[in-house]
């Protein structure tokens, strides 16, 4: 596949790193710093020009290109970028970043020229909202409409006895859910029947939403909903979160140490209690019992402010913390230092636009661990040899089908459910092996 | 002034050229407001003809005013040809208020009629009128001429609207830079607009305006036409729909509309509670039919809480006191609450004499007012809504200091420096009230005049906030004639800085004001 990516920064070279490998590239950028990098280290043709430029995409090649990603981090570059895009390859689809949620609800509402619109605000802010739901989840991703999620779990040394350190098969598990995988010491089991959970594994279920809910509580008991959430910076990125949380009627106090920027983010969300200090300040931080917050999410802008203001929550008592990072390079830091979960939006983003580049058959995808395995969403063809098939004759190939969706509806198959032409079926597998999985089904 | 002169010599340069703002040219605009304004005179003109009344009273106001109006015009020159600035404007504003009611006040000074002729008096009425207070030197009415009691009642028509929101809207090119001058003399906080242009949407409110106007004299006239009340006639349906939407007040009777049938002052209740409505969402509620713009409006709805609960109040009050009962009572009570808390001052019983609390509720009302937007005087709904949140916010910050919390009106920001103008606002009303409340209570001390404290609180809050009729002597079916020519000046000036709310008239006091 043909694909144009205009803008090279944080999520178009991450972008870049997911796609090289299967299509021919070419980037666009203004700043030849960030160019450079890419063109030394992996096989695509680089444009130093202004993506906003008629002329300049005609040089990329615009016309003959399958794929348009425009990711810089200007919204007006990227949706002007796009229509000249739309003139010059009709036939292409095109794919914008935006950070402004009016340009998303344009977008939904079809009035927005482009084919889709990724937000890192929204995407990162779901992903929040998700793990905030599951304190116990490490990360969450959510297929079907919302019918299907996948939760990856530690196992703690407290979990309920019933489902830990006895074989699957025996073990009272949630209906309507399975266990996807076990990772244990870097490596992954798709587990069978006789396979038992340990502490210390981290596990992916596949399951409906009250299925992983259920879950959560067996595996991190003593935890209630959360209602009292408190929001660390009041970007855009902190903006987007706290309104997520407020929507799920999660109580939010934000904290923005720029004056203006509170008192613009108090307007925008009536709902959302907005604190204008900064977070590490301790006597604020006592006199509003910060420490009483059932979870915390740090989108501070500066990793080393975030990374303080977390660790200083948690000396406060904040049980639950999540922190957005903005160097991946940080994950380290910040899980050392105890937090809960770490989000990189970069990478969340770059998930949702590398999705448009794979098989059409392919709805959605999820990465786990990094992009160590990848969850895929396809439509079985009629010629696939799984077609007929039940569900415990497939043979394992390092790919495991978790869930069905069959007339729009979401059914999590028991060994005896037969495959049919037009499943979309959730499959796990390891990155490295999405070709064959998509060749196969 | 050009640039060059400005050098010629030491006594210029410490002179005019200090004074920063363009008195001429906004001499030349009050010029223009005053020309126009004095064909006004026509209409009494008319009716002194039709009822055979000496017409040279109005003839020589007319020619004074608009020959007054054109020497300003000639003799301020603008220095520029652009929309009048900013700081002008309040100048303008001022000024053709104060002139507006010396206008109106020529036609009693000639008229030679013993109870308005004295210059002080005939000030004194003509301020009351173009301000909607209502507030009359005048005991009998009867005995006065029929086309100056029109004279009397258009002058409270024409204020209520506004004189420059009408110039804003029938004059042909008026180069004002509008929007700050018509804020400035449309009461409230902030202008709803109807239309794209400012010239538009004061005609929108003009027509509004006049079309109720016409709606209600309509009504009072069939309900006298059809004997339901056989007081009202043709001349009193004239007189008291030309009072009751401006919320003024003047009556044609001398009982104001106690003679009146009960069905004629539920009908005036009603229109004097309508015109305490918002215009702009009156427009929008009945000319583009959405009446769920009242419903959605916090002002509204806060406007139609308060009239129950005061109305409810003085109900219970008179009921219990045995004043009064059944429909009487709730027709007492919900005109006379209506009546005080617009700020139109209509009367049907002289309310001096009942119960405390009731007369309590009656002064409180007076500082409650109408809904910005509408003619009423006062500090308005929408800033007692905005002053309680202020408090709120106050309250919630003294917990948490960090927190921010703007304040909303109607689900949008209401921005910061509208928030403080609108606490000095409150505050120099209040202010402005004890100082003439002090003043009055002094002179009438002075003077030897039977004046007590309440009589003086009332008589300063009916005069600031355009209400009319006070207690005591001044009440709802007495005069202010018995005051002393000083208290009738103070009164003057509250009632128009009352009708400007008062900061574009005390900008002018500022040094700043003049100064470059």
């Amino acid at each position: 596949m043909r694909i144009v990516i205009v803008g090279a920064g944080q999520v178009g070279s991450t972008v870049v790193e997911a796609l090289h490998d299967e299509h021919d590239l070419t980037v666009i950028d203004v700043v030849r710093e960030r160019l450079e990098p890419l063109a030394y280290r992996y096989d695509v043709s680089t444009i130093e020009a202004n993506g906003a430029s008629r002329k300049a995409l005609r040089d990329a090649g615009v016309g003959q290109a399958d794929l348009f990603i425009a990711c810089t981090s200007r919204d007006e570059v990227n949706l002007v970028a796009c229509s000249f895009a739309r003139v010059e390859a009709p036939r292409a689809t095109t794919v914008i970043r935006t950070s402004n949620v009016e340009y998303i609800d344009l977008w939904r509402e079809g009035r927005l020229d482009v084919d889709f619109a990724v937000s890192s605000e929204l995407e990162t802010a779901n992903a929040v909202s998700r793990s905030i739901g599951m304190p116990a989840a490490r990360q969450t991703d959510v297929f079907a409409n919302g019918q299907v999620q996948i939760v990856e779990f530690d196992v703690p040394e407290g979990a309920d006895s019933s489902v830990v350190g006895r074989p699957l098969r025996e073990a009272p598990l949630p209906s309507d859910s399975r266990v996807f995988g076990i990772i244990r010491s870097d490596a992954l089991t798709l587990p069978r029947g006789g396979e038992s959970l340990r502490p210390g594994d981290r596990i992916v279920v596949i399951g409906s939403p009250t299925a992983a809910r259920e879950w959560g509580r067996l595996l991190a008991p003593g935890e209630e909903a959360v209602r009292d959430v408190v929001v660390f910076g009041g970007g855009q990125m902190g903006t987007a979160i706290a309104r997520s949380l407020t929507a799920q009627e999660i109580g939010v106090r934000l904290i923005e140490p720029d004056r203006e920027r509170a008192r613009e983010v108090a307007e925008e969300l009536p709902a959302c209690r907005v604190y204008n200090a900064t977070g590490t300040d301790v006597d604020f931080l006592d006199r509003e019992l910060i420490g009483r917050a059932q979870a915390a999410v740090f989108a501070i802008k500066d990793d080393a402010e975030n990374h303080y203001a977390a660790t200083l929550a948690r000396v406060h008592g904040v049980r639950f913390t999540i922190a957005v990072l903005h160097d991946p390079i940080s994950t380290k830091v910040y899980e050392h230092s105890g937090v809960d979960v770490t989000i990189n939006p970069r990478g969340v983003t770059a998930e949702e636009i590398a999705r448009f580049a794979h098989d059409p058959r392919t709805q959605q995808v999820a990465m786990l661990e990094g992009d160590r395995y990848e969850v895929l969403d396809i439509t079985t063809q009629p010629t696939s040899e799984y077609v007929g098939l039940k569900f415990r004759d497939m043979p394992i190939r390092g790919a495991m089908i978790g869930a069905i969706v069959r007339d729009g509806r979401a059914v999590f198959p028991r060994s005896d459910e037969v495959l049919q032409a037009g499943d979309r079926v959730i499959v796990f597998t390891e990155r490295k092996r999405v070709p064959d999985v998509e060749r196969v089904l | 002034m050009t640039g060059a002169s400005r050098g010629d010599g030491g006594d210029r340069i410490r002179g005019r050229a200090h004074i920063g703002i363009d008195v001429s040219g906004a001499l030349a605009l009050t010029g223009t407001m005053l020309a126009y304004l004095s064909l006004s005179a026509l209409v009494p003109i008319a009716f002194a003809i039709g009822y055979r009344e000496p017409v040279w009273p109005f003839v020589a106001a007319g020619a004074i005013t608009g020959g007054f109006g054109l020497a300003l015009m000639r003799l301020g020159r603008r220095r520029s040809a652009g929309p009048i600035g900013f700081r002008e404007g309040y100048l303008v504003v001022s000024l053709t208020w104060l002139l507006a009611a010396v206008y109106a006040a020529l036609p009693y000074i000639f008229s030679g009629d013993p109870q308005v002729s004295h210059p002080i008096d005939a000030f004194f009425e003509g301020m009351s009128g173009f301000s909607t207070t209502g507030a009359t030197v005048i005991v009998d009415v009867d005995a006065i001429d029929r086309s100056l009691l029109i004279w009397r009642q258009l002058s409270q028509w024409l204020g209520g609207m506004g004189i420059i929101v009408l110039a804003l809207a029938v004059l042909p090119r008026l180069r004002i830079g509008g929007r700050q001058m018509f804020e400035s003399e449309l009461p409230g906080p902030e202008v709803h607009q109807l239309a794209e242009r400012i010239r538009d949407t004061a005609r929108r409110l003009w027509l509004l305006y006049i079309a109720l106007t016409g709606v209600l004299f309509g009504l009072l006239l069939g309900i006298g036409l059809s004997g339901l009340d056989d007081r009202m006639d043709a001349f009193q349906a004239l007189g008291h729909s030309l009072s009751t939407l401006p919320l003024g007040g003047f009556s044609t009777d001398p009982r104001s509309l106690e003679p009146f049938a009960p069905i004629t002052q539920w009908v005036v209740a009603l229109f004097m509670a309508l015109a305490g409505l918002n215009f702009a969402l009156l427009y929008l509620g009945l000319v583009r039919r959405r009446p769920v713009v009242f419903a959605r409006d916090e002002e509204a709805r806060l406007y139609g809480a308060l009239l129950l609960l005061g109305s409810a109040v003085v109900f219970a009050e008179l009921v219990n006191a045995d004043l009064f009962s059944g429909e009487e009572a709730l027709r007492q009570a919900v005109f006379q609450t209506t009546s005080l808390m617009t700020g139109t001052g209509f009367a049907i019983t002289n309310y001096v004499g009942w119960p405390t609390v009731a007369v309590m509720a009656m002064i409180g009302l007076m500082f409650v007012g109408a809904s910005a937007g509408s003619p009423t005087g006062s500090v308005k709904i929408v800033r007692h809504l905005l002053v309680s949140r202020i408090l709120r916010r106050e309250l919630r910050q003294t917990i948490h200091p960090e927190l921010v919390l703007p304040i909303r009106l109607n689900g949008k920001t209401v921005d910061e420096r509208t928030l403080r103008a609108v606490l000095a606002f409150v505050l120099l009303y209040i202010g402005i009230f004890i100082i003439g409340a002090v003043l009055l209570a002094i002179d009438a001390r002075v003077a030897n005049l039977e004046f007590g404290m309440t009589d003086a609180i009332a008589a300063s809050a009916g005069t600031l906030g355009n209400v009319g009729p006070a207690l005591g002597f001044a009440g709802p079916m007495g005069s202010y004639a018995p005051f002393s020519d000083f208290s009738k000046l103070v009164m003057a000036a509250l009632m128009w800085v009352g009708r400007l709310e008062v900061l574009p008239v005390l900008v002018l006091l500022t040094r700043n004001y003049w100064r470059v």
